[in-house]
């Protein structure tokens, strides 16, 4: 494989501007179709059907395409599933010389359009703009234009395409030949490889996705993670075509998977640079910053015993999810658990769903918290991601909240709701730009914690989803803040408690016992729901206590119906959790989340 | 021959529907009651191993809605049926079908206990439940039966319905009471699938006036003993055939739709009337366990004010019942009493004896 014949490229766009079409279609031209249908009909064999799960799950794909009598390698990186998480973009963004910036001919360019653009900008990347999807009634090419023009490209490197029908698909590949660089990476220095991917497989262990930046490595070779330490031998080294082809080294430029028996997961750093054991590189590369967690979330098994089994999925998930944190902690209403950090709450959820889906443990998460910065009255500062770990505020000096700048993306009609959102949320007006007459941006200074709690779903809903938008972070501020706790029965909650800011706390506490009111079923006593900002109780209702008169009669003697509903009573027990004397369903712990849709 | 001393026979038949009732009925016909108790004859005949008994309970459906000679032909078929010397015989009768000749053959065939269904005084009320009474019959029926020497008499009530208050369900009972019978039932109305108050969408009331009324009749009816948490008897009185299901011993169930408990196996018999004409009777049988009886023994000895007998369960189980379920909490939270003999749930929280029964069986030590 020439290395001047490579060219390494992702595709980025905001979320449906047709990325996946784009990619199935650039895979049908280069010929990738045929091979992926030869390959359905070897699935019978049994290593290609024990092999089929990672295809399906590394994105990293080599496509074979002939032009003018040479024949150019093809590296598709494809920047995993939901674009929200700019980490997982950078990460295959810092695989790439290049990258196709799709823009839907519709919808013009959107919020995350403009993120990816600046994301791949900063990484060097040679950029093309895509229009795609020139063949809806709807496209407005023109405007379209006048946008990317707007943010700096030139009309006459647009390319116009319909994934949908083939239309300019010969162009664009003939685009990332003559625009994108190739690599340039020396063979003869020593390895620097640059893992931006790892699974884990049950037969081959850790699978890392590597891009070769320089040197090479070779079947046998033993390899050393520069930052974590870890030697083994390469056992294996494959590309995907999209079927697995074995190959026997990887040369600089080039991108493929490596795998050697590696069963330690925490040896496995996304990020980090490997290199040869004999012959080491002095500097790691730069790799790509993993983001820091920007939401603290503490995970528990509802089932106490599960702990380890979560303990064990957390470090799976972690293998291709760098910017996922986790450590142990201790409730005291939910026991043994994790607090595990997120870039977001789509992060979160995502997360927790994987969890109970794809490993089978029933989870309870407490509602999520920011990382607030408070400075105790002696000067010194901690970090607090949990409000069980707020101070006390007798020695609380000041409270400070992270703080984010956000862009808005709407059609103005749309500018009065989403000001008076902004408004709600505690923001403050920096500038508006329009993008062209019936567009615009909105920037605003927001707290985080209002954007993690339920920013995104009110703003869809104000604007008919016709806003996108996206945020960054500008550093803390000082805020009024306060631990809320929620109590039951009197004693207080700790998975229950939120950080809250003062003045909205009234209002926040009465939303949040009044649901957790329709939440929690009736108990065998009377149970009072309490929210209290330390000794002070701020709101309460009570959930009254069971009454209904259940004395079924044994008809006939058909004591057998009893033994079947208690039983059926039973089970639906156990998604709650025992907390005191109060059974607590799973939904309450989320649903202090929620609390401002009354 | 096994250890059987207990016997329900069911008549499913009924000269009206009650809307609110999900029991295996039918609606009277004459031609399919003879088919019926050849049916019946039969049943008896292929499972009855000859146990001298000490309850045999006819129950319905309406078995008054029999004729006198269906009536007849019934006891004589039941006569196969060893009673010991105290054998309690009840049958269950409705007022819109019970005579007084009818009676006279109950008497004569050695029927000593009858529960009667009037369920409500208030027109509206049976109107909902599709039911019609004529409180002089009633007053009339139940002073026959003492004068014919049935002393042994119970009264079902039923509560709860929406828009009922709490004055027409202390009306109810002061009609009761005047009635002086030695044993009342009362139960709160549960929507069940598959009724026509169901499928008429009919609501149920809040808990607290459930709850309400529950204790309105508990505190009326303070010259009764409350056994069981909705049965209440004067002195001698109480149900022996009842006990026998709360107590967890075997019992024989006869007719369409009744359950059994033999040996190891619940059963419970076809609702299908076509089935049981063609002599398929037993639909279900579920093989019980050591902890299936355990569990059973619990939630059904758990319905009686007494409890449950520490030294009956280690006696059937070989077991403590210590060992077996972790209730200590729920004793010290008050939901349970116990002494050296008893385990008991206290009569203020009957009405949350499902949540009890539900906290105690998860805290069992076994599985």
């Amino acid at each position: 494989m020439k290395q001047e014949n490579i060219r390494n490229f992702c595709i980025i766009a905001h979320i449906d501007h047709g990325k996946s079409t784009l990619a199935d279609r650039i895979l049908e031209k280069t010929g990738a179709i045929e091979k992926r249908e030869l390959k359905s009909q070897m699935l019978d064999s049994m290593d290609i059907e024990r092999e089929r799960g990672i295809t399906i799950k590394l994105n990293a794909v080599q496509l074979t395409y002939h032009h003018e009598g040479e024949d150019y390698y093809f590296h598709l990186i494809d920047t995993p599933g939901h674009v929200d998480f700019s980490y997982e973009v950078s990460r295959s963004l810092a695989a790439c010389e290049g990258a196709l910036l799709v823009v839907d001919a519709a919808q013009g360019v959107e919020a995350q359009t403009l993120a990816n653009l600046y994301l791949a900008l900063d990484n060097n990347l040679t950029v093309i703009p895509v229009v795609n999807k020139i063949d809806l009634p709807s496209a407005d090419i023109p405007k379209v234009i006048e946008e990317l023009e707007n943010i700096g490209f030139s009309k006459d490197e647009i390319i116009f395409t319909s994934a949908k029908t083939g239309v300019g698909i010969d162009e664009l590949l003939e685009a990332i030949i003559k625009k994108i660089p190739a690599p340039t990476g020396d063979y003869t220095k020593p390895l620097k490889a640059l893992i931006f991917d790892s699974l884990f497989d049950a037969y081959r262990g850790v699978i890392i996705s590597i891009r070769v930046v320089e040197g090479k490595v070779k079947v046998g070779d033993i390899i050393r993670m520069m930052d974590t330490g870890a030697v083994y031998d390469v056992v294996g080294l494959s590309i995907n075509t999209p079927k697995e082809v074995k190959v026997s080294s990887l040369k600089a430029g080039e991108v493929g998977y490596l795998y050697a028996s590696i069963k330690s997961i925490s040896d496995v750093s996304v990020g980090d640079t490997i290199t040869l054991d004999s012959n080491p590189a002095d500097v790691a590369l730069p790799g790509y910053q993993p983001m820091k967690p920007m939401v603290y979330s503490g995970l528990y098994p509802i089932d106490a015993s599960k702990f380890e089994d979560l303990r064990e999925a957390l470090e799976k998930l972690k293998l291709n999810d760098a910017s996922l944190s986790f450590e142990p902690e201790t409730s005291k209403a939910l026991g043994f658990g994790f607090r595990c950090g997120f870039l977001g709450l789509l992060h979160m959820e995502i997360i927790e769903e994987r969890i109970e889906r794809e490993f089978g443990i029933d989870l309870i998460a407490t509602s999520p918290s920011v990382v607030y910065e408070v400075i105790l009255s002696d000067g010194s500062k901690m970090l607090v991601d949990s409000p069980t770990k707020m101070p006390k505020r007798e020695v609380i000096s000041k409270t400070m909240e992270p703080y984010v700048k956000t862009s808005i993306f709407t059609p103005t009609d749309y500018i009065g709701p989403i000001m008076e959102l902004c408004q709600d949320k505690r923001g403050t007006f920096l500038n508006m730009e329009y993008l062209d007459q019936s567009r615009v941006t909105i920037h605003y200074e927001l707290p985080l914690s209002e954007i993690v709690y339920d920013f995104f779903d009110k703003l869809k809903s104000y604007t008919k989803g016709y806003a996108s938008f996206d945020y960054e972070f500008i550093g803390y501020k000082e805020s009024n803040l306060v631990k809320m706790d929620i109590l039951l029965n009197g004693d207080v909650v700790d998975a229950l408690s939120v950080i809250v800011h003062k003045d909205f706390a009234y209002n926040r506490g009465k939303v949040v016992v009044e649901k957790l009111k329709e939440i929690i079923p009736r108990q065998m006593f009377e149970v009072p729901i309490q929210a209290a900002i330390g000794n002070h109780v701020i709101a309460r209702t009570d959930i009254k206590a069971l009454r209904k008169n259940v004395l079924a009669k044994c008809y006939g003697g058909d004591v057998t119906r009893k033994k079947k509903l208690l039983e059926k009573q039973k089970e639906g027990k156990k998604r709650m959790k025992r907390i005191g004397s109060v059974e607590v369903p799973q939904e309450a712990f989320l649903s202090i989340l929620s609390t401002s849709d009354k | 021959m096994g250890s059987v001393r207990n016997c329900y026979v069911h008549i499913p038949f009924c000269k009206k529907i009650c809307s609110y009732c999900d029991f295996c009925k039918l609606f009277y016909d004459r031609k399919y009651v003879s088919q019926y108790l050849d049916s019946l004859q039969l049943e008896i005949a292929t499972y009855y191993q000859g146990e001298e008994l000490d309850t045999i309970y006819i129950g319905g459906g309406t078995p008054s809605s029999l004729s006198d000679s269906e009536l007849e032909k019934l006891f004589s078929i039941l006569s196969v049926l060893k009673k010991s010397s105290s054998c309690e015989v009840t049958i269950e009768a409705n007022f819109d079908s019970i005579t007084e000749s009818k009676l006279d053959i109950c008497k004569k065939y050695g029927v000593n206990r009858i529960s009667f269904g009037l369920e409500s005084t208030h027109a509206w009320i049976l109107e909902k439940m599709g039911r019609s009474l004529d409180l002089d019959y009633v007053r009339h029926i139940i002073a026959y039966c003492k004068k014919i020497g049935i002393c042994n008499i119970n009264v079902d009530l039923m509560y709860a319905f929406l828009g009922e208050s709490l004055e027409e369900v202390e009306e109810d009972i002061n009609f009761i009471q005047n009635l002086d019978v030695p044993h009342i039932s009362t139960y709160s109305l549960i929507l069940e699938e598959h009724t026509k108050l169901y499928l008429d969408k009919e609501q149920s009331i809040s808990e607290e006036l459930d709850a309400k009324m529950y204790e309105v009749i508990c505190s009326k009816l303070s010259d009764y003993t409350h056994y069981e948490i909705s049965n209440f008897y004067k002195e001698g009185y109480s149900s022996r055939h009842n006990l026998c299901y709360w107590q967890n011993r075997e019992y024989y169930g006869f007719g369409l739709g009744a359950s059994g408990y033999l040996g190891d196996i619940r059963y419970t018999n076809t609702r299908s009337i076509t089935h049981y004409l063609q002599k398929k009777f037993r639909y279900l049988e579920e093989n019980l366990s050591i902890y299936d009886k355990m569990e059973y023994e619990m939630i059904l000895n758990l319905r009686t004010k007494k409890g449950i007998s520490k030294k009956n369960f280690f006696d059937k189980y070989s077991m403590k019942l210590e060992d077996c379920y972790s209730y200590l909490e729920l004793v010290r939270e008050g939901y349970l009493i116990e002494d050296d003999e008893y385990l008991a749930i206290p009569e203020k929280y009957f009405y949350l004896s499902n949540e009890i029964l539900v906290r105690l069986l998860e805290e069992c030590c076994y599985e």
